[in-house]
């Protein structure tokens, strides 16, 4: 029997993100692009396999069968794996699961996996409208549910009835998250900043959210290579950055079958962490830089609660406490999250992998000293679903 | 060139006027494209129902062809109950989808302990920005919404539809 190979991320590259001028695969030939001149070893005939993940694809550009086009914009000619695959705003870094296991198990060696949206459309009204389509058309989507500020400003509310948490520590996620996301090139915030009292007065979005709580609408696309150890050796010099474990749970989709007692537990994403941390030999305490999915501040802090990074109920006291900063005991959304960065929902979790690839590799703008481990997650759909994906300077056993 | 200077028409000439179903906030609750029509049936009889398992018991919502619990196909439609209180909400101004009017409110939705469908997140009608409190009662309500065409043979069909949300008992 063949032995288990390793998988690893190489490197990768994102476009600008943000209200872009371009079209869906324009901004999949930047992200390529970036990732060329990230990993200079890299050819077109090196890959072997490509997963493109997309939601909007379909509607926004009439792409429905993404993964072909693709192929034939980047001269690539894929013979192991050539996909599009949808999880929403878990796209690419479900794509990575599919490469891990493939790369693992030998049926493919070197795999581009490239997350990509356009979600801004000629007229407003059209991005809205198709958040409508994303969700449990029939039942949800007719009652008007969808578009995520409502729902979440839902789940803050509760937070702070049941566990304290203030508007005042959500605005310290957005800050934290503004002044990581200021160096960042790419990022849709690139150069601004935020204080605190800027983030407590702005207005209101959806109560209790002001304007920063939320992350933006985003065009962008992202790619990163998922290799196995030997090819990673010939194609970069840099330290090799293992895929140690990855988790994905759902429970239902939006309306019915919420699995918490109330919206401010989210007991599916305890699963998909622990199967996460149970699959890379680690626990939280072994994370030393953390990206996770801050669609919203309180999204934030329940995800480190339900990550186990602090007890359920104190992520509120564990980010105002200046935990997530770089200094902290859990440097998080060091690139500047979703937040800052912005989010085109399916390049978000390469961008989020590509970060911690740097991180581990030592390279990362916002560098946390000597990080050993990273873990990426992200919650996809209306809090339908979460994805982990946790990394390390070696690999599991 | 300047001849296409001069275009003016504008937008998606072909689609004038046509229903597209793919840009359709509503179901397509017709028999003919749907197994779950007696839902929709049922919600113009006042009815808020779902399917019931007659093998382990199970009450799905929403409802569907096989038991999500054990698979099987053997279902029965049962009546929900109509009222729940308020547990928390969400009144969005700015932002509401085209096709629903501001405020849109959702509420999460309970039942009661007993409910076979304890929580639901719905959308509450009929309500002014302001009037809602957590721990108000609602109920069940249904509405008309428009209707679509469906080809049959060389005829035009046209299924009337309709939608249910809650509003607050008075
Ligand atoms: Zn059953």
């Amino acid at each position: 029997m063949a032995l288990k190979k390793n998988a690893v991320i190489v490197g990768g590259g994102t476009s600008k993100f943000g209200i872009r001028q371009a079209h869906l695969l324009d901004m999949i030939q930047e992200a390529a692009s970036a990732c060329s001149q990230d990993i200079p070893g890299l050819k077109p005939d090196d890959i072997d396999g490509l997963i493109v993940a997309t939601t909007m694809a379909g509607r926004h550009s009439s792409a429905l069968n993404t993964a072909p086009l693709v192929v034939h914009r980047l001269g690539l000619k894929p013979t192991s794996i050539c996909i599009r695959l949808d999880t929403l705003c878990a796209g690419s870094n479900s794509a990575i699961i599919v490469a891990k296991g493939l790369i693992e198990s030998g049926i493919a060696e070197v795999i581009l996996v490239t997350g990509a949206e356009k979600v801004y459309m000629p007229q407003r009204w059209e991005t809205n409208y198709t958040q409508l389509m994303v969700n449990d058309h029939d039942w949800d989507s007719a009652m008007g549910l969808g578009v995520p500020p409502p729902f979440f400003a839902m789940i803050a509310k509760m937070h702070m009835k049941r566990y304290g948490t203030t508007k005042e520590q959500m605005a310290h996620v957005s800050v934290a998250n503004y002044n990581y996301g200021t160096t960042n090139p790419k990022g849709q915030f690139s150069g601004r900043t935020l204080t605190l009292k800027e983030a407590m007065e702005a207005r209101i979005i959806a109560d209790p959210f002001g304007l920063y709580d939320c992350c933006p609408l985003s065009d962008g696309a992202s790619a990163v290579i998922i290799a196995s150890e030997e090819k990673a050796k010939e194609l970069s010099d840099r330290p090799l950055v293992y895929l140690r474990g990855t988790g994905q749970h759902a429970t239902h989709s939006m309306s019915a079958g919420w699995p918490g007692e109330t919206l401010a537990e989210w007991p599916h994403l305890k699963k998909a962490g622990e199967v996460a941390f149970k699959n890379a030999q680690l626990t939280p305490e072994d994370i030393d830089v953390a990206q996770v999915h801050d669609c919203f501040t309180i999204s934030e802090i329940i995800e480190l609660e339900e990550l186990g990074f602090c007890q359920k109920g104190e992520g509120g006291d564990f980010v105002a406490s200046g935990a997530i900063k770089l200094d902290g005991a859990l440097p998080t959304n060091t690139d500047g999250g979703l937040i800052s960065v912005g989010h085109p929902f399916g390049a978000s979790g390469a961008r989020q992998s590509l970060e911690l690839c740097k991180q581990l590799q030592g390279r990362a703008i916002n560098q946390v000293k000597d990080a050993r481990f990273g873990l990426a997650h992200n919650l996809s759909g209306t809090c339908a679903q979460h994805t982990v994906v946790i990394y390390g300077r070696e690999p599991v056993d | 060139m300047s001849e296409y200077k001069k275009a003016e028409i504008i937008g998606t000439p072909a689609l004038n006027g046509t229903y597209v179903a793919e840009m359709d906030m509503w179901p397509l609750e017709a028999q003919e494209f749907n197994r779950l029509y007696p839902f929709y049936d049922h919600l113009r009889e006042g009815k808020f129902t779902t399917t019931k398992c007659r093998k382990c018991g199970h009450v799905a919502f929403p409802p569907g062809v096989i038991c999500p619990k054990c698979w099987s196909e053997e279902l029965e439609w049962v009546e929900l109950p109509q009222r729940a209180r308020v547990v928390t909400f969400t009144e969005t101004q700015a932002g509401a989808p085209i096709g629903f009017e501001s405020p849109l409110i959702m509420a999460w939705l309970n039942f009661g302990e007993k409910a076979p469908l304890k929580h639901l997140l719905g959308r509450i009608i009929n309500c002014r920005e302001g009037q809602l409190k957590e721990g108000d009662e609602v109920k069940f309500v249904v509405f008309e919404v428009p209707s679509h065409p469906i080809e049959v043979k060389k005829e035009t069909k046209v299924c009337n539809r309709v939608f249910y949300a809650f509003e607050p008992v008075k």
